[in-house]
């Protein structure tokens, strides 16, 4: 996983805001952030830095295969 | 004579099979290409909005904030819409040294920097903006230190303080897709918020576009949510748009290959520095070279950053010594010397020497290639300009940064910060003169219903469509295409061929099938289209530029061609929708009516 957990959220949406690739959205019935859209995540740690509560945990795997130009 | 341009059969087609073997890797973890789309949200109940502006700044990084407190100081009345949040998407937030020519500290003359990053650029470069750059930095930089941007390593904070103080109305998350024209001008934009089921026409009497690059969603490098966006809308509309043969040359580490976090040596939570004049000629495609000829693992020693108080002294990232076959580095800009010593303060230290790294972005260790793939040089590609304030070949659309093809590095690197600084001095430029241009109109273009209707159309076509293909399977077969090393950075004309015949499939069969089942799905739908015309700009590109320069390598074209290529390529559509290529010599400007 990229962006694995989101634990002890306050729904303040910085991580939301702050993530380029669109991977976090509001859950609107717990009005507490959710990883959406982990493939899309670039492991780039803004949503991280931005959470004023260090509520998200994060390794650095992703979660579909890697492209590169060489190995 | 470059012993490796003479490929045998054999060679050849052991590549063209990787290449399709790497294709069809590129659907094991998704659906299949082909299946119903299920929307998720209701294609027709999208709300309609219209915003009516004088100057549309679109993005938020470091030239979308410049652009914006310029133009609202000019007297325009301004809105900034971004696709993500302000200093929080795009590159900026990871561009961590900036460059500033201080004329009290200087160690060479604006003549000698401009001249100097010409020699390095191998006259690639457009000097005007070179100059500009450096006339222009120290002003900039003295701003942001107002604002507090080098307090802290996140640039949110500062960035919106000036934007708050003037009240300049920013709207976040919103995906635009299209540049609107009329009468030969531009009038306006249009896009979609990732949030609402909402489609918002932007009118205005001019536009920046402060967009910035983009890549094939690549691994490692933050730039998966830069698509080349600006450059294609405006290229849809008729805009010039050139520099789609350079690359940029990062690596990515082989450890964790694709995290950007880690490749960039968790660089991005320091705080941001100051860089002096040093000019360099480095990040081109010699690694890419070196992986090529002698196989992976590819180690490389960093280039070494001033210390504060040090003269500066040339010297370049350069395999040329042990592969002197590869790409051209001119002789002043060749590596010498022992592996230098880290600094000892400053995101310089961790450029050098950081968590058991060394080396800027993905150097350091054992190296993969393409984290940035789909990129190039900063500053070399986007929109033509036909003056120096960023003004494009569409009457009334500017572009600043990234997104401007401002040459004014050329093809190569040349100064360390001058990336981020060239997005601030070109912004607030463009800014300013985006505001001049609108005051001096007597009212606005109305756009026709008809017109805007088409829009909305073409953006929901993707929620629309029964069956098709999901974007992200599509990209996967892009990337597989595009990202090998022996496509797009070591250049052979047979092998581009190979690839444009793929990408031409994908962009008339498949682009016209792209489907999203949410808002999501949608953005990415339009990324995808964006992704792979760049493609086709980018082959085209490259096979048209018969010779070696910079971070433009051709094994089949091994050296520099001065006799037929000192001119820039630009890219255009004619009026059947043909993609042409044209030379603009260099140190020149374009031909336009």
């Amino acid at each position: 996983m990229p962006i694995k957990q989101i634990s002890g959220c306050i729904g303040c949406e910085a991580c939301v805001k702050s993530c380029p690739t669109d991977v976090i959205h509001m859950n609107k019935e717990t009005n507490k952030a959710e990883i959406r859209y982990p493939e899309d995540c670039q492991i780039c740690h803004l949503c991280r830095l931005y959470c004023p509560v260090g509520a998200i945990t994060i390794t650095p795997d992703k979660s579909i295969p890697v492209m590169v130009s060489w190995r | 004579m470059n012993p490796k341009a003479n490929l045998s059969r054999r060679q050849f087609i052991g590549i063209a099979g990787g290449i399709a073997g790497a294709a069809a890797l590129a659907n094991i973890p998704f659906d299949a290409p082909a299946q119903e789309n299920k929307p998720k949200i209701d294609s027709n109940g999208f709300d309609i909005e219209n915003r009516h502006l004088d100057v549309l700044i679109i993005g938020g990084g470091m030239a979308g904030v410049f652009a914006a407190v310029k133009a609202h100081d000019a007297g325009a009345n301004v809105l900034m819409v971004s696709k993500g949040r302000v200093g929080s998407s795009g590159l900026t937030p990871f561009a961590k040294g900036i460059f500033s020519y201080d004329k009290a500290n200087a160690s060479m003359s604006i003549d000698e920097f401009v001249d100097t990053v010409t020699e390095s650029a191998i006259q690639t470069n457009n000097p005007v903006f070179t100059r500009q750059l450096a006339e222009h930095s120290y002003a900039r930089v003295q701003e942001l230190k107002d604002w507090g941007f080098f307090d802290s390593p996140l640039y949110n904070h500062s960035f919106m303080k000036p934007l708050s103080e003037r009240n300049i109305p920013i709207e976040e998350r919103m995906m635009i897709t299209h540049l609107l024209k009329q009468d030969g001008r531009v009038v306006g934009a249009s896009g979609f918020s990732l949030d609402l089921q909402k489609i918002v026409h932007y009118h205005a009497k001019t536009v920046v576009l402060c967009t910035g690059s983009g890549g094939f969603k690549p691994n490692g490098f933050p730039v998966c949510d830069l698509t080349h966006d600006g450059t294609i809308m405006a290229y849809k509309i008729g805009a010039k748009v050139t520099g789609k043969e350079w690359n940029d040359g990062h690596p990515g580490s082989a450890k964790n290959s694709g995290s950007s976090y880690d490749n960039w040596h968790g660089q991005i939570e320091e705080k941001p520095s100051i860089t002096s004049a040093q000019i360099n000629h480095h990040l081109g495609v010699d690694m890419n070279y070196q992986a090529y000829t002698q196989g992976a693992p590819v180690m490389m020693m960093p280039p070494r950053p001033q210390r504060p108080g040090e003269k500066p002294k040339q010297q370049a990232v350069t395999q040329q010594e042990v592969f002197p076959a590869g790409p051209f580095v001119p002789e002043a800009f060749k590596q010498s010397g022992p592996p230098p010593k880290p600094p000892e303060e400053g995101f310089l230290r961790g450029l050098v020497s950081s968590k058991g790294h060394s080396g800027p972005p993905g150097m350091g260790g054992e190296q993969v290639g393409g984290s940035s793939a789909g990129m190039a040089i900063h500053k070399s590609e986007g929109l033509v300009p036909i003056n120096a304030q960023g003004l494009s070949t569409i009457p009334g659309l500017y572009a600043a940064g990234d997104a401007l093809g401002s040459y004014m590095s050329g093809g190569i690197y040349t100064q360390i910060g001058s990336s981020l600084a060239g997005s601030a001095v070109q912004g607030a430029i463009a800014g300013a003169a985006a505001a001049n241009d609108s005051l001096g109109m007597a009212s606005k273009l109305d756009v026709s219903e008809q017109y805007l209707a088409l829009v909305n159309q073409q953006i929901l076509a993707p929620l629309k469509r029964e069956r098709g293909y999901s974007p992200a399977w599509v990209t996967q077969v892009l990337q597989g295409v595009m990202i090998p090393n022996f496509v797009l950075y070591i250049k052979k004309e047979r092998m581009m061929q190979a690839a444009l015949a793929y990408v031409e499939e994908l962009n008339e069969h498949h682009v016209p099938m792209l489907m999203a089942d949410d808002l999501h799905a949608l953005r990415l739908a339009h990324e995808t289209e964006n992704m792979i015309i760049t493609a086709e700009m980018k082959l085209k590109a490259s096979i048209m530029r018969k010779e070696s320069r910079c971070s433009h390598y051709r094994l089949d074209c091994p050296d520099i061609d001065y006799e037929n290529w000192q001119a820039w390529i630009n890219i255009s559509q004619d009026e059947k929708g043909n993609m042409v290529l044209e030379k603009q010599p260099f140190d020149s400007w374009p031909n336009f009516s």
